[in-house]
């Protein structure tokens, strides 16, 4: 599989690290009644097959951490986006 | 202060490998070198550029997204980190990297067949011209490399993986006979 990366240009798998799903957004309560949502964030991810959104980091090159949308059953690449340039969450 | 290169004891000078004809790359370390890592601050990529522009006696390179290594062999490495230090001031973040990276220089006809053995870079002159940086791995090894000629590439690593490097390095040029000057 290789991936487009925007700082380095197409580079081979073995060049980065997989962090997980980038559609999840991060509980932002600490109070006890919120533990539900941390649960599902931080265990219950979905293994989809198909089409998946996620945060990879460029660690054998720019040490960038990039979104990647990928088919996890075809292995097509469709885009890398480094997230620094990407508008956060709200 | 006499500085001691991580290599010292280690890159023999002499010839080795494959020993029929000319050799087909040599190696050198290149020491000592003042090394700098500068990181623009957010918004200040433009600025950065410009001023790493204006300075003199020094090698700028690209390092990743916003980042270059501002290297001088002309200058000590206290003179190049308080100059960044006052120059890019609010601009960048500077960290003095002289004693943290070794860099090598591997020339001659069969250095890039050498270097294709460990990084997934196309080395083509088109694509990777001279002046051109890039961060990749090679043998596991992060490594930073530049062409500064047309048969002729500098690599620089942690000084931490140097030795095991060198090794990796000197092992993939023996079919072709390599020179350490
Ligand atoms: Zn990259």
């Amino acid at each position: 599989m290789l991936i487009p990366c925007p700082h380095c240009g197409t580079r081979p798998v073995e060049e980065f690290t997989f962090l997980g799903d980038a559609t999840v957004t991060r509980p932002t309560s600490l109070e006890p009644s919120s533990m539900d949502a941390w649960m599902d964030y931080v265990y219950l991810r979905d293994n989809p097959r198909g089409d998946y959104t996620e945060y990879v980091h460029h660690s054998g090159g720019c040490r960038a951490w990039l979104v990647v949308k990928r088919n996890t059953d075809t292995h097509e690449v469709d885009s890398a986006v480094a997230t620094k340039t990407m508008k956060a969450k709200t | 202060m006499h500085r001691v290169s991580s290599l010292q004891t280690i890159a023999i000078q002499g010839r080795f490998g494959a020993d029929k004809g000319a050799p087909g790359v040599t190696l050198s370390v290149v020491h000592p070198l003042a090394i700098a890592m500068v990181i623009a601050r957010n918004g200040k990529s433009k600025a950065l550029k410009d001023a790493l522009a204006s300075l003199k006696s020094v090698n700028v390179l690209w390092a990743g997204p916003d980042q270059y290594y501002v290297q001088s062999a002309a200058k000590s490495e206290a003179a190049l980190y308080t100059e960044l230090k006052t120059k890019l001031a609010n601009i960048a973040s500077v960290t003095d990297q002289s004693h943290g990276r070794i860099t090598i220089r591997i020339s001659g006809p069969k250095a890039r067949a050498v270097l294709a053995k460990g990084t997934p870079i196309d080395l083509y002159t088109d694509e990777f011209p001279v002046g051109k940086s890039a961060l990749t791995q090679m043998a596991h090894v992060g490594v930073h490399i530049t062409r500064t000629g047309k048969d002729e590439f500098t690599l620089s690593v942690f000084r931490g993986f140097s030795e095991s490097f060198w090794e990796w390095l000197t092992s993939q040029a023996a079919e072709f006979g390599y020179q350490v000057s």
